[in-house]
C-alpha cells in the first residue's frame, strides 16, 4: 500500500472499481465546452462597466462587482417584468395543469371508443408552432378584447403544455397497477376521490415533471407575450431583455445579470429535480 | 349489469377525457381552421377594423412564390433545419454513447449539459449574439489568439456568416436535447446482448452496427423527426439575436411569417407564409406520428 493513488482518480473509480479515466476526460471536455457559455453568461454579469467597455476582453471579472446586478433589482421596469413573467407562468401552468391531468388519466386508464383519436389530437397539436398560431389568435383575442391581459399569452401558452402534459402522463397512468384502483374502489373510494388520493401520488414524479416543464413553458415564452401584450409594462422578462441595447453602446454586464436571472428558475430545476426531469422528458416523446 | 357497468366506466372515461379535448380544439383547432380562411383573404389592419376584407383566394400563396424574399427564406429555413439536425444528431449520439458508459462522472455531466436545453430561448440568443459579437465577442478573441484567424470575422455582420453562426448556436441547445432522447433508447437495449455478441467475437463497432443501431432503429427515427419538428419552427432564436438579417440571410419561415403579420400588418400574407410552415411540419409529423402510434394498444 506504498503507492497512493491520486484522490480524484479514487474518486472517478465506480462501485465495480472502474476508472474509465478515457471516458472522465472526454465527458470533462464535453462539459467544459457546453458550460463555457453558461460560465460567460454569469461572469460577465459580474464585471464593471469600465472592463465591459474596455480594450481587451477578459476572462474573469477583474474588477468584481455587483453593479449590474442591483441595477436590474433596483429597475421598477424590472420588476414589473418579473412579476409579469412568473405570472404569466403560473397562470399557463395552472390552466395546463386543470385540462391535461385528468385528460392524460382517462385515455391512459379507459378504454373509450376513439381513445386513439383523442390521443391523436393531442400528438397533432403538441408539434403545432407558435408562428402558425399567432395571427389567428392575435385577431381572435382582438375580437375578444383579450388583448394586454394575462390571459391571452397564458391561454397560448397552455395550447401548447396541455399537449404536453397528456403524451407524458400518459404511459405514466397507464403503468400504475389495476389492483391500485380496484383496492381503491372496494374501499369505498369514489372515482374522483381514487383519482386525487391513489392515482395523483401514485405518479408523482409524472407530475412534478409536467409542473415544472409547463412552469417554464410561460417562463421561456417570447412570440406569444410579446405579440398580444404590446404594452412594456404588460411584457415579461424574455420580451425586454433587448432593453440595454442602445447607440451609445450595449451594456453586456446589465444584458447578462438580467439574462442570469432569467435562467435561475431553470438552473434551480435542474439541481433539485434532475432525475425526475430527465425521466420525465423522455417518457412521451420516443417509444420504448 | 355487466353492459351497465361498462356504459358506467365509458361515461367515467369520457367525463375525464373531453374537457381536456374540448379546450384544446377550442382554443387551438378554432385559430387553425380560422388561419386558413385568412390565408385566402386580403385581410390587414385597415379593413380588419372596418369588416371590409374579402376572399381572394390563392392570390396571397402565388404572391409569395412569386418573392424572391420568400424563395430565400424558405431556402433558410431548410438548410438551417437540416444543417443543425446533422450536427445534433451525430454529436448527440456519440454524447449519448459516451454517457451510457458505465463512470462515476457521466450522470452529473449529463445533467450539467442539459441546462443549455431548458433555458429561455431568448438568453441563448442574446449570449449567442454576444460571443459571435465582432469586437467583443469571445469566439473572436479566442479564434485571434489561437491564430486561427488574422482579423476578426463578422459572423453576424456578414450574410455570409450569419446562418452558421446561428445553426452553431442551436445546436448548442439541440446536442443535448439529442443526447437525453438517444441516451434513453440507448439504455434500453440490455447489456446481455452486447455480451453475448462480445463472448462470440464481435468486435466494438461490429457490436454497435449490427446489434445497437437495428435495435434502436425506431427510436433514432423519432428523434430525428421530432428534431425536424423542433428545428424547423425555430423563431426566437433569429428573433434575438438577428432579427432576420442581415439581409435576410438568417429570415426563417417563422420569423418571416411574424414579420408580415405583426410589422407590416398584413394579416392574410403572414398566415399564408405561418401555413407554407405548417404544410412542411405536417408532413414530417404523420410519419412521426405512424411511428410513435404504431404497434400500441
Amino acid at each position: 500500500m506504498n503507492k497512493k493513488s491520486n484522490p480524484f482518480i479514487e474518486y472517478l473509480k465506480t462501485p465495480t472499481g472502474k476508472k474509465n479515466i478515457v471516458y472522465s476526460i472526454l465527458a470533462i471536455i464535453i462539459a467544459v465546452v457546453f458550460l463555457f457559455p453558461l460560465y460567460w453568461l454569469i461572469t460577465m454579469s459580474l464585471k464593471s462597466d469600465s472592463e465591459i467597455f474596455g480594450k481587451t476582453l477578459t476572462y474573469y471579472p477583474h474588477n468584481f462587482s455587483l453593479q449590474p446586478w442591483i441595477v436590474n433589482f433596483s429597475d421598477r421596469d424590472f420588476l414589473q417584468s418579473l412579476r409579469n413573467s412568473t405570472l404569466i407562468a403560473l397562470l399557463s401552468m395552472l390552466l395546463s395543469m386543470l385540462f391535461g391531468i385528468p385528460t392524460a388519466y382517462g385515455i391512459g386508464r379507459y378504454k373509450v371508443k376513439g381513445g386513439k383519436v383523442f390521443l391523436l389530437i393531442f400528438l397533432v397539436t403538441q408539434m403545432l408552432p407558435a408562428s402558425l398560431m399567432l395571427t389567428p389568435m392575435y385577431l381572435t383575442f382582438s375580437r375578444l378584447h383579450l388583448l394586454g391581459t394575462y390571459f391571452a399569452p397564458a391561454l397560448a401558452i397552455s395550447s401548447a403544455s396541455v399537449p404536453f402534459i397528456v403524451v407524458t402522463l400518459r404511459p405514466y397512468f397507464k403503468a400504475v397497477p389495476v389492483s391500485l384502483d380496484e383496492a381503491a374502489r372496494i374501499d369505498g373510494c369514489g372515482v374522483i376521490k381514487s383519482f386525487f388520493y391513489i392515482m395523483i401520488p401514485a405518479i408523482r414524479t409524472g407530475i412534478v415533471t409536467v409542473t415544472v416543464i409547463s412552469f417554464l413553458n410561460g417562463w421561456n415564452d417570447l412570440a406569444y407575450s410579446m405579440t398580444f401584450n404590446v404594452k412594456p409594462e404588460m411584457r415579461p422578462l424574455t420580451a425586454n431583455i433587448y432593453k440595454f441595447i442602445s447607440k451609445y453602446g450595449t451594456k453586456w454586464n446589465c444584458i447578462m445579470a438580467y439574462g442570469a436571472i432569467l435562467v435561475l428558475p431553470v438552473v434551480l430545476v435542474f439541481v433539485f429535480l434532475q432525475k425526475q426531469i430527465v425521466g420525465g422528458l423522455t417518457a412521451g416523446a420516443v417509444k420504448e | 349489469m355487466k353492459n351497465k357497468r361498462q356504459r358506467q366506466q365509458a361515461l367515467e372515461g369520457y367525463a375525464f377525457i373531453l374537457p381536456g379535448v374540448i379546450y384544446i380544439l377550442v382554443i387551438l383547432g378554432y385559430p387553425l381552421v380560422y388561419n386558413v380562411i385568412l390565408s385566402l383573404k386580403n385581410t390587414n389592419v385597415k379593413n380588419f377594423a372596418k369588416g371590409t376584407s374579402a376572399f381572394i383566394g390563392m392570390q396571397n400563396y402565388s404572391n409569395l412564390f412569386k418573392d424572391p424574399t420568400f424563395l430565400l427564406v424558405f431556402k433558410n429555413t431548410f438548410i438551417f433545419t437540416i444543417a443543425c439536425l446533422i450536427v445534433q444528431f451525430s454529436l448527440g449520439f456519440l454524447f449519448a454513447i459516451l454517457f451510457s458508459k458505465d463512470f462515476r462522472i457521466a450522470g452529473p455531466i449529463r445533467g450539467l449539459v442539459l441546462v443549455g436545453y431548458m433555458m429561455p430561448m431568448s438568453v441563448t440568443a442574446m449570449l449567442g449574439k454576444n460571443m459571435f459579437g465582432v469586437s467583443e465577442g469571445v469566439i473572436n478573441d479566442l479564434l485571434l489568439k489561437i491564430g486561427l484567424v488574422s482579423s476578426p470575422v463578422e459572423w453576424l455582420v456578414s450574410s455570409k456568416t450569419a446562418l452558421g453562426a446561428v445553426i452553431a448556436v442551436n445546436c448548442w441547445v439541440g446536442i443535448p436535447f439529442n443526447m437525453l432522447l438517444l441516451t434513453a433508447g440507448l439504455t434500453n437495449i440490455s447489456q446481455d446482448i452486447l455480451d453475448s455478441a462480445s463472448v462470440d467475437g464481435a468486435r466494438p463497432f461490429q457490436r454497435f452496427w449490427y446489434i445497437t443501431l437495428p435495435l434502436m432503429k425506431s427510436s433514432i427515427l423519432a428523434v430525428l423527426m421530432l428534431g425536424f419538428i423542433y428545428t424547423f419552427k425555430a423563431f426566437d432564436l433569429m428573433f434575438i439575436m438577428t432579427s432576420g438579417g442581415p439581409l435576410n440571410s438568417t429570415d426563417v419561415l417563422g420569423t418571416y411569417a411574424y414579420n408580415l403579420s405583426f410589422t407590416k400588418y398584413e394579416f392574410s400574407q403572414g398566415s399564408a407564409a405561418a401555413l407554407v410552415l405548417f404544410v412542411c411540419l405536417f408532413v414530417v409529423g404523420l410519419f412521426y406520428l405512424k411511428l410513435i402510434t404504431r404497434e400500441d394498444d
